[in-house]
C-alpha cells in the first residue's frame, strides 16, 4: 500500500515538502530519505541473507540434537529459597524500601527518594517534599545509579598498577599525617572538586588547622562561579544571586541555559514553567515572556519567546547596551548610560531590539528579570546585578542568598606552588585533572613533578594512571555525607548498601587526615548536624526519613550598591565586543549533554540518550551555524546543502549514521579535530563544542568515543574563546544521530499558538490538523469535548460499537446478571496529557524511564541502524515559517519545537489489530499491553503504528554485550559474568527483561499501576473501595519531569488532575485523524511575542503555525482564514 | 512378469495411514497430559533440608499460616521464615534435637538454610499473594491443604488456566475474609454460601483482573 503521508491528500502538485523538518537531509528530500522514511526498520530486517535448504536442515538437526540431549533433564532445576538469619527491621521481602539522600553536586544537592529492592538500589527519584524542585531531577541524576554498578569503576585501591589492601590504604594517610605533622603541611597539597557538604568543610576547617601551611585547592571542570565572584566583588561578601522564575512575568536571559545546565536550574526550570502554565483562556494573558540571547542553540533558547543570536562573547558588551538603556528609562545616572555606550561601541545590534525588550522589562517592575549566564566574564554579571536592582527584582525575582564562610586556593595557584617545587605530596579528591585542568596549565607534567601523588577516584582514569597511589571511591549511594541544595538546605547523603567493592569515603580519607579520634562517617555527619544546625540524634533519624531540614536555607541579604561601584569595577576591564569573522571564529566550550565535563562519560545510558537539540548520540561534533557551513564551501542553497559535508548528491544519510566531514579547528596553534554538524540557531561566527569526550583512560562504555577539546580551555578562558580557525580535512566520520527517525512529516503534529491568538479565539488548537474538517470521524459526536471523546469513546452514529473497556467481561455470570450489573464499578482508565507549553526537553523521563523499565542499550553501531530502544523520545522540529524558503535554504534562526512521544495507547489501536497471535491487545484499564511471551517478533505493529513508538528486540541487548551482538548464542552471556551480573543488580524486579525478537514500548509504568492497584485492593479488604486516589499513581517520567509537563491519572474520574487538565482547549491529538483515539493527548503550545519588539511581524504567529497554514489549499469551514 | 508387490500390499497404505493416526492421536494425547503442569508439577515433593512438619505445627500446635508467613498479606511475596522465628520456640523446645541442627547452625552463623523452592511461578508472571488473601480468597486454593502435609507437595497446577478458571468465577473462591487462614473451613451449607460468595462478589466489586497486564508487565 501507498503510504501518503501528506498534509493535503488532494494536490501532488502542491508544495509538498514538509513544514517541520527533524533533520536537514530530511528537509532536503533526498530520495534515499524518502525511501528509507517508508520503511520502519530498514537493515537487514527482512531479508535473511544466506538461508538455503542446506543450512535450515544443519540448523534444523543441530537443534533437534539438542532437543534430544534437553529431554533427559527435563526434570525442573532444583530453586532454592534462602530466608534470612534475623530479618532486618523494615523489610519485608518483596516490597521496595526507600531512602532518602541527595545526589552530590558543586552547587547543589539534589534531594532524592532511591527505590531499593532487596537492597539493591534501582531507581531513582526526586523527593517530592522539597517544594523548589517538586521531586524532579535531571537525566544525569537518573543516570547516575548505573555508575554504581558500573563493572569499570575501581574496586580496590592500587599502587602503580599493584593492588593494595585497605589497611595499606590507611597506613599510607598516616604515614602522610605522620610527615607533615611535623612541617604544619608545609609541602601538602590537595586538590579537591568544590562540594557543598558542611561536614567536608568542617573537616577541611579541621584539616587547615593542624596543617596550618597546606594548600587546599578546588577545581572544577566547568567553572560555574561568576555570579558568586562578582556578588563578591561588588557586595564584598559571600553571596548567592538566587532567582525565583515563578514569579518573574518577563525574564531575559544573556547566554543562560537556566533550564538545564545552570546550577540550580532544576527550581528555576519548575519556577518558569509555573508563569507559563496555561489553563484557561485567561491563563494567556498572564503569561510570562522570555527573551533569551545566546550564542548556542540551548534549551532556553528554545523555550524564548524573543531569541537573539549574539556570540558569548559579544554579549557582555550586549549587557552595557541593556543596562545603559535601563539607566536612561529609570532616570539614572546619564553618566554612567554614556561610559557603557562608550565602551560597548562596537557591537552592532539592532538597537530597537533592546529598546523595546527594556520597557517591557520595565513595564513589569518587580516582576522582571535578568539572568547571565555563569560562564560571561565578572563584568557581565556586575551589570546584570545593577540591571536588577535598577529593575526592582531584588527581594522580589532575585535574592541575594549568604554563603557559609569557606576559602579555597585555585588550580592556577596550586599550580604555580608545584612549579616553584613547594609541593611534596598532592592528594588529589575526585576530578580529573590530567584530563580536564585547563590546558595552559600542563597539568599532566606538573603532576609528575611532585614526589608523591595520591589520587582517590571512582574510575582508574588519566590521572591515576599518573599517580603513585590510586585509592578506590565510594559511590554516593555507599557513602555518609551531607550538602546543601542551590537555596542551602541541609540535606543528607545516606548510603543504602554497603560499598560493593573496597571503597573508602571521602569522609573517611579527609577525617583520617585530619587525624580526628574516629572515623565513622556517621558519626561525623550526625557531629556536623549536632553542632552547626543544633539537632539531636532523634533529629537526626527525622532528617533521614525527611531527606532535608526545612528552614536550613541560606539566609537572604539587602544590598546596597550604586552605579558609582559598578563604574568602578567596569573601569579597569574591556567589555568590548570581540570582533568575530569567518577567520576569527568564537568557540563556546560547553559542558556536554552526555558525559557532562566527561565524568558520565561511562555511562552507557547518557551515552545512548539523544542530545536534546542535536539528537546525536556516542559523539560530541563541532556544530558550525549554516553561515559558517557556507563559508566552508558547503553549499547551503538551491537544494544543494550539506549535512556534515557530503553534498546532496552523494549519500550522506544512511538511516541513522550521518556522514559528516571531519574538520580541524585551531586557536593559537592548538588544533582539535572532529566531525562537523551543522547546527540551526547558531550565532554565526561561533563553533560550539562540548567538553568531556575523547577520553584516553576510559571504561569499555566510553572507549573510542567523541574527541577531546580540553586542550582548547585555557585558565583565563574556561568557556569562550575567540580567534578560531576551522578548516575541513578531506576524512568522514559516522556520527549516530537519531533525529531523523520516525519521522512524522510536518503538518498539524505539534501546534504552536501565540498568547494574543489564544486570548482572541482559545480553539485554534482544535481548528488545525486534518481532522478539524473530517466531520466523518466523530460523526454526530463531534462537538464532544476531547476529554469527554476520549472517555467515552463515542460511536459518532457508526455502525462500529466500540468496545467499552470497563465493560465486565462477559464471561464472569456473576457480573452477567443485569442486578448485580448495576452495582458494578468499572476498572480506573489511565490517560496522560503532556503540556508542550512546558516541557523543555531536558530528557529527565528519558533517562528515568530506561531505569524504571529496563531498558537496553543498544551501542553506537545499532543506533546508526535505527534500533534505539527508548520508550519515550524527545521529537525536536526546527521551523523558518516559509516551507518554500525551508526547502531551498537553511535557516539561521529557525524556532525549535520539542515533544515528548511514547506510545499514547490509542484506544483504536493500530497496532492491535495486526498482531497475529494476540501479543498486543487492551485490557480493562484501557491500556495498550504488551504479552511478550506472545510475541513472535513480526514486527507488523511496528510498521502499523503511526506514531512510530515501538520498540524491537534485534538482538538479546541484555545478554550480550554490544560488540557480539551478531555472535548470536556463541557470543558470551552477559548474565554469566561478573560484570553483566554487577548491571544486572539494577534492573527493576518487576518488569520483565525482554529478550531477542521481542516487541516492547511504553506501558504506562504497568507494574506500578498494577502495584498501586493491589495496595488499594489490599487496603478495601471486603468493601468495594477499590479505586486508587488521584494522585497516588505515579508514573516514572511524570516524577522526573521539572515542570510537571506530564500529568497521568483516571480520565474517567472528572476531578483527577489528569482529566482537569485535559480538560483545556489546547488539547489535541497527534495524528487525530485517524481515529486512533489516544489516551495520551497533548497541549498545544503558546509562544508570547512582544508587539513593540522589532522582530514581531515574523514571530507574531509561530513558524509551525504560519508553515502548517501555507500548505493548506484553501481555508475549509472557514475555520482557518481568520487568524491570518 | 511375475507381481513384484504381493496383494497383501494393497492393505500397506491404508494400514499406513492407521498407523499414523494412532501415533498422532496418541502423541497428541501424550503432550496433553505430561506436558502440561498438571502432571509435571502436582506431586512435586522434594526433600527439604529441613524435616519441617506443617502438620505438626498448625493441625496438632495451632500455628496460624501468618505465624511464620508473616508478610504474606502485605507483599506479593510469602516470605519463608528466617530462623530467628523458629528459634522463637525452639530455643525452648527441643533446642538439640539433631534435626535442628540446620537452623540453629544458620541462626548462629548467618548463611540462609537453603530451602527448596516447591512452587515456581515462571518468570513472566507478576502473582501477589496480599491481594488475594486480602481480599477473601484462602491458601488453600492454591496450595491445597499444606497443614496436613508432614512434607509439602504441589498440590494445583498453577497453570495460566488454573488461574483463569478462578478469575472467570470469582465467586467459586472467596470465603469470609475471617476464614481465610483456616484451611480446614467447609461451608455449613454449601448452596447458602454459593449466594452468600455471588453477593460478596458484587458488594465488595471483585472483578479479578482477565487482561494481559494482570499479571504479566
Amino acid at each position: 500500500m501507498k503510504t501518503d503521508l501528506k498534509q493535503s491528500p488532494t494536490e501532488d502538485n502542491l508544495p509538498s515538502g514538509p513544514a517541520y523538518w527533524r533533520s536537514l537531509d530530511e528537509w532536503a528530500e533526498k530520495p534515499e530519505f524518502k525511501n528509507w522514511l517508508h520503511r520502519e526498520f530498514p537493515q537487514g530486517a527482512s531479508e535473511s541473507e544466506g538461508v538455503n535448504r542446506r543450512n535450515f536442515f544443519k540448523i534444523m538437526a543441530a537443534s533437534f540434537a539438542v532437543a534430544g540431549l534437553g529431554a533427559a533433564g527435563c526434570r525442573r532445576p532444583e530453586h532454592y529459597i534462602l530466608p534470612y538469619h534475623k530479618q532486618p527491621e523494615g523489610t519485608i521481602p518483596g516490597n521496595p524500601v526507600f531512602f532518602s539522600t541527595s545526589f552530590p553536586g558543586a552547587k547543589d544537592n539534589l534531594p532524592l527518594v532511591v527505590e531499593t529492592h532487596g537492597h539493591r538500589p534501582t531507581h531513582i527519584e526526586g523527593n517530592r517534599d522539597y517544594a523548589p524542585y517538586g521531586g524532579s531531577i535531571s537525566a544525569f541524576v537518573s543516570a547516575s545509579i548505573l555508575n554504581l554498578y558500573d563493572p569499570d569503576r575501581m574496586a580496590a585501591s592500587y599502587r602503580g598498577s599493584r593492588r593494595i589492601s585497605r589497611e595499606r590504604v590507611r597506613d599510607l594517610i598516616n604515614e602522610l599525617v605522620d610527615t607533615f605533622g611535623a612541617t604544619g603541611g608545609q609541602g601538602l597539597a590537595i586538590l579537591a572538586e568544590p562540594s557543598t557538604s558542611p561536614t567536608r568543610a568542617r573537616l577541611v576547617r579541621q584539616l587547615k588547622e593542624k596543617f596550618p601551611r597546606m594548600i587546599w585547592a578546588e577545581y572544577s571542570a566547568v567553572d560555574q562561579d561568576n555570579p558568586e565572584r562578582a556578588a563578591e566583588e561588588v557586595f564584598g561578601a559571600r553571596l548567592r544571586p538566587h532567582y525565583s522564575l515563578a514569579k518573574a512575568k518577563r525574564v531575559l536571559s544573556l547566554d543562560a541555559d537556566f533550564v538545564s545546565s545552570e546550577p540550580g536550574s532544576n527550581a528555576m526550570a519548575r519556577g518558569f514553567a509555573q508563569g507559563r502554565k496555561v489553563r484557561n483562556q485567561a491563563d494567556a494573558g498572564q503569561m510570562s515572556r522570555l527573551y533569551s540571547v545566546e550564542s548556542n542553540m540551548t534549551l532556553t533558547g528554545s523555550m524564548a519567546d524573543h531569541r537573539l543570536r549574539l556570540s558569548s562573547s559579544q554579549i557582555t558588551a550586549f549587557t552595557a547596551l541593556v543596562a545603559a538603556k535601563v539607566i536612561e528609562a529609570t532616570g539614572g545616572d546619564a553618566a554612567l548610560a554614556r561610559f557603557l555606550r562608550d565602551r560597548a561601541s562596537g557591537l552592532s545590534i539592532d538597537q530597537t531590539w533592546i529598546d523595546a525588550c527594556v520597557e517591557d522589562l520595565l513595564e513589569h517592575r518587580g516582576q522582571s528579570l535578568v539572568i547571565a549566564g555563569s560562564h560571561l566574564p565578572k563584568e557581565a554579571h556586575v551589570l546584570s546585578l545593577f540591571i536588577n536592582r535598577l529593575l526592582g527584582a531584588e527581594g522580589q525575582t532575585v535574592r541575594y542568598l549568604e554563603l557559609p564562610d569557606h576559602s579555597a586556593a585555585s588550580i592556577t595557584e596550586l599550580a604555580s606552588a608545584i612549579d616553584s617545587g613547594r609541593v611534596e605530596s598532592l592528594v588529589i579528591l575526585g576530578g580529573n585533572p590530567v584530563y580536564n585542568a585547563p590546558a595552559d596549565l600542563n597539568w599532566k607534567q606538573l603532576q609528575k613533578q611532585v614526589s608523591q601523588v595520591i589520587r582517590y577516584g571512582y574510575y582508574f582514569d588519566e590521572t591515576s594512571i599518573d599517580a603513585h597511589y590510586s585509592i578506590a571511591a565510594t559511590h554516593y549511594l555507599e557513602s555518609w555525607s551531607d550538602g546543601r541544595t542551590f537555596e542551602g538546605a541541609y540535606v543528607p547523603v545516606q548510603p543504602m548498601i554497603l560499598p560493593l567493592f573496597e571503597g573508602f569515603q571521602e569522609i573517611e580519607i579527609l577525617s583520617r587526615l585530619a587525624d580526628s579520634d574516629k572515623h565513622d562517617t556517621y558519626d561525623h555527619v550526625l557531629e556536623t548536624f549536632r553542632s552547626e544546625f543544633g539537632g539531636s540524634e532523634a533529629g537526626f533519624k527525622k532528617l533521614l526519613s525527611e531527606g532535608f531540614l526545612a528552614g536550613s536555607e541560606y539566609p537572604p541579604r539587602s544590598v546596597e550598591f550604586g552605579a558609582g561601584r559598578v563604574r568602578s569595577l567596569l573601569s579597569r576591564s574591556s567589555i568590548a565586543a570581540a570582533e568575530l569573522n569567518a577567520n576569527a571564529l568564537e568557540v563556546r566550550l560547553v559542558p556536554d549533554s552526555h558525559s557532562g565535563d566527561g565524568s558520565f562519560n561511562n555511562n552507557g545510558w547518557m551515552q545512548e540518550c539523544p542530545d536534546p537539540v542535536t539528537k546525536l548520540t556516542w559523539d560530541n561534533a563541532i556544530m558550525i551555524s549554516p553561515a559558517m557551513a557556507k563559508h566552508l564551501g558547503f553549499d547551503t542553497k538551491s537544494g544543494e546543502f550539506l549535512i556534515g559535508g557530503i553534498a546532496k548528491t552523494s549519500s550522506n544519510f544512511h538511516r541513522g549514521s550521518e556522514i559528516s566531514r571531519v574538520a580541524e579547528l585551531t586557536i593559537d596553534g592548538v588544533t582539535v579535530t572532529g566531525p562537523i554538524h551543522i547546527q540551526p540557531g547558531l550565532a554565526d561566527w561561533t563553533v560550539v563544542v562540548s567538553l568531556g569526550y575523547g577520553r584516553r583512560n576510559v571504561g569499555r562504555v566510553g572507549k573510542g568515543t567523541g574527541f577531546d577539546v580540553y586542550p582548547l580551555v585555557k585558565s583565563d578562558a574556561r568557556a569562550v574563546r575567540t580567534g578560531g580557525r576551522l578548516s575541513l580535512t578531506n576524512r568522514e566520520f559516522k556520527l549516530a544521530n537519531t533525529q531523523a527517525h520516525w519521522s512524522i512529516e510536518g503538518r498539524a503534529i505539534l501546534r504552536e499558538g501565540s498568547a494574543s491568538q489564544h486570548l482572541e479565539d482559545s480553539e485554534w488548537a482544535q481548528k488545525m490538523g486534518m481532522e478539524s474538517h473530517s466531520p466523518p470521524i466523530y460523526g454526530t459526536d463531534k462537538d464532544m469535548p476531547l476529554h469527554e471523546k476520549v472517555l467515552k469513546t463515542p460511536r459518532g452514529g457508526s455502525a462500529f460499537d466500540h468496545p467499552d473497556f470497563a465493560d465486565p467481561a462477559p464471561n464472569v455470570r456473576v457480573w452477567n446478571d443485569p442486578e448485580n450489573r448495576k452495582k458494578f464499578i468499572p476498572d480506573q482508565q489511565w490517560g496522560m496529557s503532556i503540556d508542550l507549553n512546558t516541557c523543555i526537553g531536558c530528557n529527565a523521563c528519558v533517562v528515568a524511564c530506561q531505569s524504571e523499565n529496563n531498558i537496553p542499550i543498544v551501542g553506537k553501531e545499532q543506533i546508526m541502524r535505527g534500533r534505539e530502544m527508548h520508550w519515550i523520545r524527545l521529537d525536536r522540529y526546527y521551523s523558518s515559517g516559509d516551507v518554500e524558503s525551508n526547502r531551498n535554504e537553511i535557516p539561521s534562526d529557525p524556532q525549535v519545537s520539542l515533544m515528548p512521544v511514547g506510545c499514547l495507547h490509542c484506544e483504536r489501536a493500530p497496532c492491535e489489530q495486526v498482531c497475529p497471535v494476540n501479543a498486543t491487545v487492551h485490557d480493562s484499564q484501557g491500556l495498550n499491553v504488551m504479552a511478550y511471551n506472545r510475541c513472535v517478533g513480526t514486527r507488523y505493529c511496528a510498521n502499523n503504528c503511526p506514531y512510530k513508538v515501538r520498540r524491537f528486540n534485534f538482538f538479546d541487548y541484555n545478554k550480550r554485550s554490544s560488540d557480539e551482538f551478531y555472535k548470536g548464542p556463541l557470543g558470551e552471556n552477559l548474565y554469566k559474568t561478573e560484570g553483566g551480573q554487577l548491571v544486572s543488580m539494577q534492573r527493576n524486579p518487576n518488569v520483565t527483561v525482554r529478550m531477542r525478537g521481542v516487541m516492547e514500548k511504553c506501558t504506562y509504568c504497568v507494574q506500578r499501576i498494577q502495584q498501586a492497584r493491589i495496595a488499594q485492593k489490599v487496603k478495601a479488604k471486603d468493601s468495594n473501595d477499590i479505586h486508587i486516589p488521584d494522585g497516588v499513581l505515579r508514573v516514572a517520567c511524570q516524577n522526573a519531569c521539572p515542570t510537571e509537563a506530564i500529568v497521568f491519572g483516571d480520565v474517567s474520574n472528572p476531578e483527577s488532575a489528569v482529566s482537569k487538565s485535559k480538560d483545556n482547549d489546547r488539547d489535541y491529538s497527534l495524528l487525530g485523524y485517524l481515529n486512533t483515539r489516544p489516551r495520551t493527548t497533548y497541549l498545544a503550545r503558546v509562544r508570547n511575542p512582544n508587539p513593540q519588539m522589532p522582530d514581531y511581524e515574523r514571530i507574531r504567529y509561530p513558524h509551525t503555525q504560519r508553515e502548517y497554514k501555507s500548505v493548506q489549499p484553501q481555508p475549509i469551514n472557514g475555520g482557518h482564514s481568520a487568524h491570518h | 512378469m511375475a507381481n513384484l508387490f504381493p496383494k497383501r500390499s494393497n492393505a500397506v497404505p491404508l494400514k499406513l495411514i492407521i498407523a499414523l493416526l494412532i501415533l498422532g492421536v496418541s502423541a497428541v494425547a501424550a503432550v496433553t497430559y505430561y506436558f502440561t503442569p498438571k502432571y509435571t508439577r502436582v506431586g512435586y515433593m522434594p526433600t527439604q533440608p529441613v524435616p519441617y512438619d506443617h502438620y505438626l505445627h498448625v493441625e496438632q500446635l495451632g500455628l496460624d499460616c501468618r505465624f511464620c508467613h508473616s508478610y504474606v498479606d502485605q507483599s506479593a511475596h510469602a516470605n519463608v521464615p528466617d530462623a530467628a522465628t523458629c528459634m522463637n520456640c525452639h530455643s525452648q523446645v527441643k533446642s538439640d534435637s539433631p534435626l535442628l541442627a540446620e537452623v540453629r547452625s544458620s541462626y548462629e552463623s548467618g548463611e540462609a538454610i537453603e530451602w527448596v523452592r516447591v512452587h515456581k511461578m515462571p518468570d513472566h508472571v507478576f502473582f501477589d499473594h496480599s491481594v488475594h488473601v486480602n481480599r477473601g480468597v484462602s491458601c488453600v486454593e492454591c496450595h491445597g491443604n499444606v497443614n496436613e502435609m508432614v512434607e509439602v507437595w504441589h498440590d494445583q497446577p498453577l497453570s495460566m488456566a488454573f488461574c483463569l478458571d478462578c478469575h472467570r468465577a470469582p465467586e467459586t473462591g472467596i470465603r469470609p475474609m475471617d476464614q481465610v487462614y483456616n484451611l480446614n473451613w467447609t461451608p455449613e451449607n454449601a448452596a447458602e454460601h454459593a449466594k452468600w460468595a455471588e453477593e460478596a462478589v458484587v458488594n465488595w466489586n471483585v472483578n479479578p483482573p482477565q487482561s494481559c497486564s494482570g499479571c504479566h508487565r
